[in-house]
């Protein structure tokens, strides 16, 4: 009896290793297909990572987020003469500035009167705080403390007190993903505001600038030029601040963004009117 | 002393694992390289822990962190799991040769293999997701790669007892 019984056991154990094998082959070929057609699976997947696996990989990375914090107090306090010294005389540039800028002010409230103009062309849909960031390898990514739940919806823009921050791309219950405009595999369309001139902007790979991958009627914008959203594309609402051009070449000029990216807190959500 | 009691090199590994999966996929904005380290070290311990202590059990391993991978990096299931699959599969079939080498060709495959590994999965998320192929991450990881590798593999080995 005893043979035999050992004989059972050693085919049932293979058997039970060559099923996980192929079931786990088989699984994981049926999710990168579901990835690209289904949208409810992958969203539930999605949804237990944002909310369950964030969390404890943040809790365990929290000695290396030490470090960091540790590495940047330092070197804030290296730099804390040299910047003393260059925010005084910014002190004494802003306060010319201001004087001018109230002028200015009056003057716009004065002509939007005559004009019968509206402030903006945005609706604030949401408010959210960054809860994570993964835009160091493979694409650049923001996730956000707020989802569906919060009326926050796929390609909705992300902004911030200085310009175009991102476009969500994904969201969930309580969080959503935001895909920042230094990414390669995002495109906007832009204008520039002196010459009117179009052009599709993508991230250059750097983190740092974007580059343009298309040009209207190959028209370079001339370097400092302002560039803002055109609207074009129906998905960033029209006169979005996004960056300043920094570099012009023959076939193509760089921009430099507006945001700092590594600076973000805090990001609205906005649609067009 | 406690720590060597308690854990065999299985679990030491695996926490190695987790350990650097959670530090690569939270991104240090001040100290990009140490997501990068971590996102080496991952793959050098996975297959270390592929090479010396093949197991069934990697295979779900190697789903869970390939979905995890792909989830929080490219936001897209395919790059990771597949490559980190196909390398499992590959290593089944070719273990026999493997067994044959010396140590020293040993560490050089394992090397290769590393290297293979980011471009294999930049090649797939560009393949599958359109994600456009970055040169210049692979030129760092491989270079990270290689300042990591033998304190990396010093470490695993005594870890490994």
């Amino acid at each position: 009896m005893a043979p035999k019984f050992q004989i059972k056991v050693f085919q049932l154990s293979r058997f039970v290793k060559n099923f996980t094998i192929i079931s786990v082959v088989t699984l994981s070929f049926l999710l990168v297909f579901f990835s690209k057609t289904d949208y409810y699976l992958i969203s539930g997947i999605k949804n237990l990572s944002s909310s369950v696996i964030i969390p404890i990989t943040r809790f365990i990375s929290a000695p290396a987020n030490v470090f960091s914090n540790f590495i940047d107090e330092y070197n804030q306090f290296r730099s804390l003469k040299f910047e003393n010294k260059i925010l005084q005389e910014e002190i004494i540039r802003l306060k010319k500035w201001q004087t001018l800028a109230i002028q200015n002010s009056r003057e716009n409230k004065v002509l939007k009167k005559l004009l019968n103009a509206t402030d903006n062309n945005l609706i604030l849909v949401k408010t959210a705080s960054l809860i994570n960031r993964n835009d160091t390898i493979y694409s650049k990514l923001i996730n956000l403390n707020a989802g569906y739940d919060e009326n926050i919806k796929i390609n909705m823009s992300a902004i911030n007190e200085r310009g175009l921050v991102g476009k969500v791309i994904d969201t969930t219950s309580n969080n959503s993903r935001v895909i920042l405009l230094t990414d390669p595999n995002l495109s906007i369309s832009v204008k520039s505001i002196s010459d009117g001139i179009f052009s599709l902007l993508s991230g250059n790979g750097d983190g740092k600038y974007l580059v343009s991958s298309f040009v209207k009627e190959n028209k370079m914008p001339r370097l400092g030029d302002i560039v803002v959203t055109s609207g074009t594309a129906q998905i960033f609402p029209v006169d979005l601040l996004v960056g300043k051009v920094a570099k012009v070449e023959k076939n193509r000029f760089f921009v430099l963004p507006f945001v700092d990216f590594r600076n973000i807190d805090y990001v609205q959500i906005v649609t067009s009117k | 002393m406690e720590f060597s009691k308690f854990f065999n090199s299985t679990i030491k590994l695996n926490i190695i694992l987790i350990i650097s999966f959670s530090i690569s996929v939270n991104s240090f904005i001040l100290v990009p390289n140490i997501n990068n380290s971590f996102y080496v070290l991952f793959h050098l311990t996975f297959i270390y822990i592929l090479f010396y202590h093949y197991h069934y059990y990697l295979y779900l391993v190697a789903l869970v962190y390939g979905i995890l991978f792909d989830i929080l990096l490219l936001n897209n299931i395919g790059a990771h799991i597949l490559t980190f699959l196909s390398l499992l599969m590959l290593f089944v079939l070719l273990r026999k040769y493997l067994i044959r080498l010396s140590s020293f060709q040993i560490i050089f495959i394992y090397f290769i293999t590393l290297i293979v590994l980011f471009f294999i999965e930049q090649f797939l998320a560009n393949l599958i997701h359109n994600y456009k192929f970055n040169i210049s991450s692979i030129y760092n990881f491989s270079l990270i790669a290689l300042i990591i590798f033998i304190p990396s593999v010093f470490l695993l080995t005594k870890l490994d007892n």
